[in-house]
């Protein structure tokens, strides 16, 4: 797990465009977001700290390693 | 007879708006987050359930005047109001407090950022209802000077809290934070049943008076 629940979400957006790696979509029908490729977040906390209504949990624990620099 | 009827209602009261909406938040929390998220969470749904509340702790509920003494309930009715209506009044900038705390946006910008996304439905609704529940809170300190009859102020007062209760129920639920199934029906309930309370002592009055 990584980014692991978006609740409460007002659907502003910012959670979408802040993602580095587009974990988060928006859904449309909802129009609130949702985590799509949850398998990419690198648990950067860039969606977390800036949701306006703190919608977004994220956990320490991730399945994957993260993406670091060489050397 | 009557101490046991009257602890009776008192643990339903808790049970109903104190044990099973903090049963269904832990429910909804896990992971927890930071204390303070909680405490303010906590407090918010609290206050809530307290306004919910005040349906069943009033002159409405028939059965409750046959237990406790009537200036008694009023009394109760009128504390846990004005405890209640401030936080409320409040939510929308305690949602943005933790922000003081953490890196990232201020405080001022979150808080822009929340009311002014008027594609989300929650917010809209969220808006309404604390415009109604400000109308209710500066209508019940100016009550005196509103010069209304007492079965207006009653007719007036029921209807607006009950068209609060209709737009925070709703704001609750489509927003979604802390909601999970139990705690939407639980809402749900709780506001039909003080709907049909309402509605009860309104044709009650009128049959009588009539």
């Amino acid at each position: 797990m990584a980014i692991s629940d978006i609740s409460g979400c007002i659907g502003c957006e910012t959670c979408v465009k802040v993602c580095p790696t587009d974990v988060i979509r928006m859904n449309r029908k909802s129009n609130k977001a949702e985590i799509k490729y949850v398998e990419d977040c690198q648990i950067c906390h860039l969606c977390r700290l800036y949701c306006p209504v703190d919608a977004i949990t994220i956990t320490s624990e991730k399945s994957i390693p993260v993406i670091v620099s060489w050397g | 007879m009557n101490l046991n009827l009257k602890s009776l209602y008192m643990v339903l009261l808790l049970i109903f708006f104190v044990f099973l909406p903090m049963v269904f938040f832990i429910f909804t929390q896990i992971p927890q987050r930071s204390i303070l998220k909680d405490t303010i969470s906590i407090i918010t749904i609290l206050a809530f359930f307290v306004v919910l509340l005040q349906f069943f702790l009033s002159n409405l509920n028939i059965g409750l005047k046959s237990i406790f003494q009537s200036s008694k309930i009023i009394k109760i009715h009128k504390i846990l109001g004005y405890t209640a209506i401030p936080i409320l009044l409040f939510h929308p900038f305690l949602i943005v407090v933790p922000r003081f705390f953490e890196v990232g946006p201020r405080p001022l910008d979150s808080f822009i950022k929340m009311i002014t996304t008027f594609d989300s439905l929650a917010i809209i609704l969220g808006i309404i209802g604390w415009c109604l529940i400000l109308l209710l809170g500066l209508t019940s300190i100016l009550k005196d000077k509103l010069k209304m009859s007492y079965k207006a102020w009653k007719i007036f007062h029921g209807s607006l809290a009950l068209v609060f209760i209709i737009f925070a129920s709703w704001h609750s639920i489509e927003t979604g934070k802390h909601m999970n199934l139990s705690m939407s029906i639980l809402v749900i309930l709780i506001s039909l049943a003080a709907s049909i309370l309402l509605f009860k002592s309104y044709f009650t009055t009128n049959k009588n008076k009539g």
